[in-house]
Parts: C-alpha cells; sequence; structure tokens
C-alpha cells in the first residue's frame, strides 16, 4: 500500500471523526464568524480612508484566518493525546504517515474556512479583489504552509503541560514570515497585481516547513 | 465496579483457570510450539527512572516463545517496563533488541507491527465502531483487511455482531477491554505484549482472553504483567520487578 494510500487513511479517519463531533469545525467557523463580525462592526465599510484599505484589510483578514486557525488546527495531535488514542496510534502507524495525514486535513480545514471567511469578508467589509486567481493562489500556498506548522507544532507540544499557550508562542515566530509574505501579497492582489515574488516565498516556505516536519516527525510525536 | 463477593469472584477466577488448564493440557499434548514468525525479544540491561529515582536497574530477560509473567507490586514499574518492550516508552539506559530466528534485526517498521500492546491506557477511537477502528489501523498500517477478516477478530475476543457496529463510546469497561485485546492481535504479531488485560472482565471476558494468550503463545511470546498470580499459569519464564531480577518458572 502505498505512502499516499496511508496518510490518505489518516485524513479520512480525522474527517470523519470531524464529521461526527464537529469540535474543530465548530471552533474555527465560530472564531471566523466572530472576528468578522466584530471588525466590520469596527471599522465597517466606510471607517476607512479608500488608499488605506488594501493593506489594512489584507492585514485583518490574515489575522483572521491566522487566529481562527489557531483553534482548531493544534487539535491534530493534542485530542489523539486528551482522548488517549495517541497511544495506537504510534504502536501502529510511523508519525510521518500521521502527519501527513493530519496536515492534509487540516489543508482542507483551512480551505473550507477561507472558501466561508472571504466571502464573508467582501460582503461585510466591501473589500474589492483585483486579481481573484491571485488570491486563489496565495491562499492555497499560504494555506498550506499553516496547516504545516499548525501541525507540526500540534505533534509537539501534544505533551506538554499548558499546551494552548506553548502552541501560539512557538507558533508567532515560525508563522512570522509566512504572514507578512500572504499580507503583502494579498494586498497587491488587491490591486488587481499578480505578487509573482510572494507567492514564490510562500512556495520557498512551504517547501522548507513540509522538509523539516518530515525530518522531525518521529522525533516530534514518538520521543 | 463489580458488586461481586469473594466466592463468586473467586469461581470465577477457578473457572478462568480451569479453561487456562484444558488449554494448556492439550498445548503439551501436541507437543510442538507452532509459530508463523520466530522472534526474539531481549531486555538488555534495561533501566528506568523517574526524576532520578530508579523504577528498575539492569534488567535483562530475552524470549523466543512460550508465556512471560511480569510480577511486581503496584508501582514496580510493570506498566512502564512493557510499553519500553512494546517500543511506546524510552529506558533511561539499556536497550531491547528485536530480532528474528536468524539473527536478523527487525527494521523499525517491522518492530512496529511485530510486537502487539494492551494496556490500561489504551484508547481507541470512541466515535467509530469496533469494525471501524479496526479498518483503519490496517489500512493505515498498510495491511488493509476485509470486513468479513474483522468480523472474525472481533468475535474471537467475544464481541457479539450487532456491539462491533455500535461506537465505541456507548461500550461498557469490559467491552472496551475486549476491543483492545483484539486490538493487540490486530496483526498477528509473534510478540504480543498485554498489561492487565484481566481488568473489567467477566468470566467469559477471561476464558476469551485465557484463549487468546494460549493461541500467541502457540505462535511466539506472550508478555503477560499482572497483579493477580493466578493469571500467571505455568508461565515459561518470571520476571519479578520487585528486583528487577529474573528467574525461571
Amino acid at each position: 500500500m502505498s505512502a499516499l494510500a496511508r496518510a490518505w487513511a489518516v485524513c479520512a479517519k480525522d474527517a470523519t471523526q470531524e464529521l461526527r463531533r464537529k469540535v474543530a469545525i465548530v471552533a474555527v467557523f465560530f472564531f471566523a464568524a466572530t472576528a468578522l463580525a466584530l471588525v466590520s462592526f469596527g471599522i465597517g465599510p466606510f471607517g476607512l480612508r479608500a488608499e488605506d484599505r488594501p493593506p489594512l484589510l489584507s492585514a485583518l483578514l490574515w489575522i483572521i484566518l491566522f487566529f481562527a486557525a489557531a483553534t482548531g488546527l493544534p487539535r491534530a495531535f493534542v485530542a489523539e493525546e486528551e482522548t488517549g488514542t495517541g497511544l495506537a496510534l504510534r504502536k501502529t502507524i510511523p508519525a510521518v504517515y500521521v502527519l501527513a495525514g493530519k496536515t492534509l486535513f487540516n489543508y482542507i480545514l483551512f480551505l473550507a474556512m477561507t472558501a466561508v471567511t472571504i466571502p464573508g469578508f467582501m460582503i461585510l467589509l466591501e473589500w474589492r479583489i483585483g486579481s481573484f486567481g491571485a488570491l486563489a493562489a496565495i491562499m492555497v500556498a499560504g494555506g498550506f504552509g499553516l496547516a504545516v506548522v499548525s501541525t507540526f507544532l500540534s505533534a509537539l507540544v501534544a505533551r506538554a503541560g499548558q499546551r494552548n499557550v506553548l502552541f501560539v508562542l512557538i507558533a508567532f515566530p515560525l508563522v512570522m514570515p509566512l504572514l507578512v509574505s500572504a499580507i503583502q501579497a494579498t494586498n497587491q492582489a488587491t490591486n488587481g497585481q499578480f505578487p509573482l515574488d510572494g507567492i514564490r516565498i510562500l512556495i520557498a516556505y512551504d517547501g522548507a516547513a513540509s522538509c523539516a516536519a518530515y525530518m522531525l516527525a518521529a522525533v516530534a510525536w514518538e520521543d | 465496579m463489580s458488586a461481586r463477593g469473594p466466592p463468586e469472584a473467586a469461581a470465577s477466577y477457578a473457572g478462568g483457570i480451569r479453561v487456562f488448564k484444558r488449554i494448556a493440557d492439550a498445548r503439551r499434548a501436541d507437543g510442538i510450539l507452532r509459530r508463523t514468525v520466530p522472534t526474539t525479544i531481549a531486555a538488555e540491561s534495561l533501566s528506568k527512572a523517574f526524576s532520578g529515582a530508579p523504577l528498575f536497574r539492569d534488567l535483562s530477560f530475552s524470549a523466543s516463545s512460550g508465556l512471560v509473567a511480569i510480577a511486581g507490586r503496584n508501582g514496580s514499574g510493570k506498566t512502564t517496563l512493557l510499553k519500553i518492550l512494546a517500543g511506546l516508552a524510552r529506558p533511561t539506559s539499556g536497550r531491547v533488541r528485536l530480532e528474528t530466528d536468524g539473527a536478523r534485526p527487525l527494521s523499525t517498521s517491522e518492530q512496529r507491527l511485530a510486537v502487539g500492546w494492551a494496556g490500561p491506557d489504551l484508547a481507541l477511537y470512541g466515535e467509530f465502531t469496533a469494525i471501524e477502528n479496526l479498518a483503519f489501523f490496517r489500512r493505515a498500517a498498510g495491511r488493509p483487511a476485509s470486513e468479513a477478516e474483522l468480523v472474525r477478530r472481533l468475535a474471537d475476543v467475544g464481541l457479539a455482531e450487532e456491539a462491533m457496529r455500535r461506537r465505541v463510546e456507548e461500550y461498557s469497561t469490559g467491552m472496551k477491554q475486549r476491543l483492545r485485546i483484539a486490538f493487540a492481535t490486530l496483526f498477528d504479531p509473534p510478540v504480543l505484549i498485554l498489561d492487565e488485560p484481566m481488568v473489567a472482565l467477566d468470566l467469559d471476558g477471561r476464558e476469551t482472553v485465557y484463549r487468546v494468550i494460549e493461541t500467541a503463545r502457540k505462535r511466539g511470546t506472550v508478555l503477560l504483567a499482572s497483579n493477580d498470580e493466578r493469571d500467571f499459569a505455568e508461565p515459561e519464564q518470571r520476571v519479578d520487578l520487585a528486583g528487577a531480577r529474573r528467574r525461571e518458572a
């Protein structure tokens, strides 16, 4: 059986579990909806000058996406430890397949969240996007990096005390390069440009994060 | 908690041991220990300490077949030792060696499936049925199994077909224990590690576990930890953790 099929088995397990339990989905979507509502009430469509809107709204969008993701994505491994199923996983499945499967599930969850959040953001804040293709590329590349780092850190902190605080503390410096690049690229996409350099940086970040996660998966999850 | 009194519990033990002895007699009559994948598990100078205090020191033993009884008082380190042997914890010093009869060391992925383990802190997915749980672990381990095979395995540990199709979160403690045993034997491992497998089981459950132990004992090695000496029927080897020493039974 191929490595992809084994990782897919983990992803399908997480998806089925989530559809039956709805813990991460509710947390992520509820946070995104709340943050979106608060931002729209605070700033509204008329609260900013036209020239200030693209950079500020790009930053706000990624802040919402990042913190919404941070409420649900770290559950990937933490939930396994909390319910005691981590031992069964470690006993039977190599860490790298578990990490790959959970990353895939988190990536799908992130893309689903953006598919709901971005239209809401556009309506509530009258956000106009110049290049939808560029925005889609940014979400695909940026979301993957965020999913990889969040899932890996989840494995790392799963057995630690104060894991939620620890996750945010470690995640902040690690995802900062990704967030800065994604915000700048989103700003360019808003103005109708295709942010090739920004997307290259995001893809490079994805590659580096994936390699690091692959090499450290066993250390983070099994040791 | 069970409301049964001591006489009933004693009868339950006696019944279980009778079944065990019958099976053991049949095994002796066969005169052959059949093993599908000959594997040796060896503990080499294992030591484990928590916060500086040693739980056990320089523990060494080796087993290629039969039942190894892991005995010791509460807190003597039985569960920790079994987790180390199962590859789920690291020793402070020493190592665990797993190899086939040809002295070929097993690869990491072979080791993962060559040692089956069930302990009190093993949990399976409550949102899934027993069949879904086993199917997932087989698929993710790269060895998918048919539903018929999984049903047979669950029937072997005494789960009714109706129960196999119910979510595990609805199971009683005893049913969860049966499922743990099914998980431990899911890959027909040549080395089976069972930590307090009789906990929460009724007489029928105990008989089932005795049968599982006997089958696994024919195929390879069973390492069994229990606080009840009566669970160790005729072990080939005994590891006493009170002084971290080993003696032949």
